[in-house]
């Protein structure tokens, strides 16, 4: 027999096969965040999965990173990880050569930086800013892959992104309504609503579900907040 | 898809096991004794690396008197086995009498032949009539038909050609035949990860069929490193 | 053929588009993808009978289709048939065989056999070479007692005392293989049965809400539909109403009713000489 392929028997086949490394998996998780006048809320599911597995159903998401801001990361996690790493000891070396904490709005900046750095091998990882500016009013700076940076005042990123926006847009955005209220968001509707959409994300996002970890950042320092979602 | 002992690489469409085809990579074996045939397999179905069945009967009935050992993709098998077995049930009606199994093998032949393009079946074809008592035809991959005094099949079989050759005696002795056929699976599940489980065994005489199970536990061990 | 005299079509599946499709596929246009059940589906045996389970989650990709889909399909009185794979597939298969089984049923004048519905599912999917993708698990019982079989797409089966198929099949074996004993009372096959779907409900992502059982007793059947509900909805804080006059109206019209016209289509009688 001086055939070269056989389709039953792969090991005795000739043909060059194709190995391939993937650097990326996909996590999953959603981050969404309101800002207010003196105050934000960011809020992260604590499921951390692959595929159709859970690995764990208690991962943080959010990193504190001065007592005015902090950084929530859903996506590739070993990317999650390595990013907040370096951004710490970024926001460290800041820290002792300027002799203070760095703002938020400088933080937006440099992490813009530093994703772009890795553009042609981005951090694979959907980030949300959320801080008090220089002012003490909240606000949200939401970033693509490779650095791209928006200052919002409403955002919701993630598996579950495409999902919540549109919501969001409606119930705080006023979007697509007539009857719009000059009134800016207070912090108990800014809660109940993060609240809510992650339970409606929950119900469709399979990548979304366990619980949520809340942090509420205002003039005071960051509170945390924990509520449960459904485990399925 | 199920499989009995031959990886299935037909289906590129998808590496998950759940919609790969289930494929009994397989070890299968026949030997003609004094007195008929013993057939035996492990019990072992797989989809790629989990196991679907951990108790399946390879050992499939066509007439009273012959069987099949089935390797390669269920679906495949299972469906010739019902096919071939219908043909033969109606011949047999026709004949008046129980059908050869030479007219069995035949059968089985011109099936895998004719859609060797789109069938993956190693079938064994065992049993005994009064023309020419117990009988073996291997139809291996392709639709070849050939008869051998003893004949292995599936994945497993390549660890245990060395063994088949060297202890294989024809007119061996019932008993004889037994421990010769649990001994050559008991090697080729323990070299073969797609073969496993329980040995089952059949042994075809005038009388028809006896069934043998030897469970996991009671296998022979031999060197185990 | 003409518009007035439609032609009957021909039975089975029509091809008509395979080949634009694929042309059009190969351009970049990729077809719409099928909702598949990603589920867990369950089946034992037990001292009286069979019991099937099934969650109710059916996603498309990562986003869930429906979220109380019925998985447990009936078949016959004396059988049913649980399904996971391509949700269009299993349903019409199901009714298909179910159709023929009713019309076996009614020539031979008994109560259709499950090994009858086996082989008439494993020949059905046989011929479509696994691209009808339907997984199923067949129970039943009949004059022989009861049945379990779990058919492949490609349209191999086993007969087995339990069994469990789709993407939470792992988490849901590895119950059975833990506590399955044969001759288990009813009420000890349902809590198990339960605790297997629940491990796919959770342990998989492609499993979830609800669970569905189906008890198969000879002579009698006990349908449970949604017999737990493994997980609750949050509440909700806010209030979502949106206050009057939030919709803007950009033009009105009015049409006087008895301006518009009325066709009146009468009901034909049915024949009945």
């Amino acid at each position: 027999m001086f055939a070269t392929e056989n389709a039953y028997y792969p090991d005795y086949s000739t043909k060059p096969i194709q190995h391939s490394f993937s650097p990326y998996a996909d996590n999953g998780g959603s981050v969404v965040a309101i800002a207010g006048d003196d105050f934000v809320v960011v809020g992260a599911d604590t499921r951390l999965s692959a595929g159709f597995s859970i690995y764990t159903r208690e991962q943080n998401k959010l990193f504190p990173l001065s007592n005015t801001t902090v950084l929530g990361c859903s996506g590739c996690w070993c990317d999650t990880l390595t990013l907040t790493r370096i951004l710490k000891s970024r926001m460290q070396m800041y820290h002792q050569e300027h002799n203070k904490v760095m703002s938020t709005t400088a933080c937006a900046q440099m992490l813009s930086t530093m994703l772009y750095y890795k553009r042609f091998f981005p951090y694979y990882i959907s980030n949300i800013l959320v801080g008090l500016d220089n002012e003490g009013k909240g606000c949200i700076y939401s970033y693509d892959p490779i650095g791209h940076c928006e200052k919002t005042t409403y955002r919701a990123g993630g598996s579950a992104g495409a999902l919540l926006q549109p919501l969001l847009d409606n119930q705080i955005g006023q979007k697509n309504l007539t009857k719009v209220s000059a009134e800016s968001i207070t912090q108990e509707k800014a809660l109940a609503i993060l609240k809510d959409v992650f339970i409606s994300a929950a119900e469709r996002d399979i990548y979304t579900g366990d619980n949520v970890m809340i942090n509420i950042i205002t003039k005071d320092g960051i509170k945390e907040d924990n509520f449960e979602l459904r485990k399925d | 898809m199920p499989m009995l002992g031959i990886e299935n690489s037909i289906m590129d469409d998808s590496n998950d096991w759940r919609n790969a085809a289930h494929s009994t990579g397989t070890s299968i074996m026949a030997a003609e004794f004094d007195g008929g045939v013993i057939i035996g397999a492990d019990s072992r179905t797989t989809t790629g690396a989990y196991i679907a069945n951990r108790v399946t009967d390879k050992l499939t009935k066509v007439t009273d008197h012959i069987y099949c050992c089935r390797s390669g993709s269920a679906a495949d098998t299972q469906a010739i086995a019902d096919i071939v077995s219908y043909h033969l049930n109606f011949h047999g009606m026709e004949l008046g009498e129980e059908p050869l199994v030479e007219v069995g093998a035949a059968i089985f032949k011109e099936l895998c032949y004719n859609y060797r393009d789109s069938l993956t079946a190693g079938i064994l074809v065992a049993g005994w009539d009064k023309r020419k008592g117990g009988q073996i035809y291997s139809v291996p991959i392709g639709g070849m038909c050939v008869r051998q005094q003893v004949s292995i099949g599936g994945s497993g079989s390549s660890y245990v050609y060395g063994y088949v050759d060297a202890n294989f005696k024809p007119n061996m002795s019932k008993e004889e035949c037994i421990k010769f056929v649990t001994n050559t699976l008991a090697l080729a599940m323990s070299r073969d990860g797609s073969s496993g489980g329980v040995v089952r065994l059949g042994i075809l005489t005038e009388a028809g069929i006896e069934r043998k199970v030897i469970l996991g536990t009671d296998l022979p061990k031999f060197f185990e490193g | 053929m003409s518009v007035l005299c439609p032609e009957i079509p021909t039975p089975g599946f029509s091809f008509e588009n395979c080949k634009r499709n694929a042309v059009l596929e190969t351009k970049g246009f990729a077809l719409p993808k099928a909702v598949k059940t990603g589920t867990t589906i369950v089946g034992i045996t037990y001292k009286d009978g069979v019991i099937l389970g099934a969650d109710t989650r059916a996603t498309e990709d990562t986003t869930v289709a429906d979220k109380n889909s019925e998985k447990i399909h009936y078949l016959a009185p004396n059988m049913y048939c649980c399904g996971a794979g391509t949700a269009a597939d299993t349903e019409m298969t199901t009714q298909m065989i179910s159709s023929q089984l009713e019309l076996h049923k009614l020539y031979t004048n008994r109560v259709a056999r499950v090994c009858t519905a086996n082989q008439l599912l494993k020949q059905y999917l046989f011929r479509y070479q696994g691209y009808v993708g339907a997984a199923l698990i067949l129970g039943g019982v009949d004059v022989e007692g009861p049945h379990l079989y779990m058919i492949y797409p490609h349209g191999s089966s086993d007969k087995l005392p339990y069994g469990t198929m789709g993407s939470g099949s792992l988490a849901a074996i590895a119950v059975f293989e833990s506590r399955w004993r044969p001759d288990l009372e009813e009420q000890e096959g349902v809590q198990l049965v339960r605790d297997a779907i629940a491990a796919g409900i959770f342990n998989d992502l492609g499993s979830g809400s609800n669970i569905d059982l189906c008890v198969i007793r000879k002579g009698s059947v006990d349908y449970k539909r949604t017999f737990d509900e493994a997980n609750k909805k949050g509440v909700k804080q806010a209030s979502y109403r949106y206050p009057r006059g939030a919709t803007s109206v950009l033009s009105t019209r009015v049409v006087d009713i008895e301006e518009v016209a009325v066709q009146r289509i009468e009901p034909e009688r049915m024949e009945i000489a």
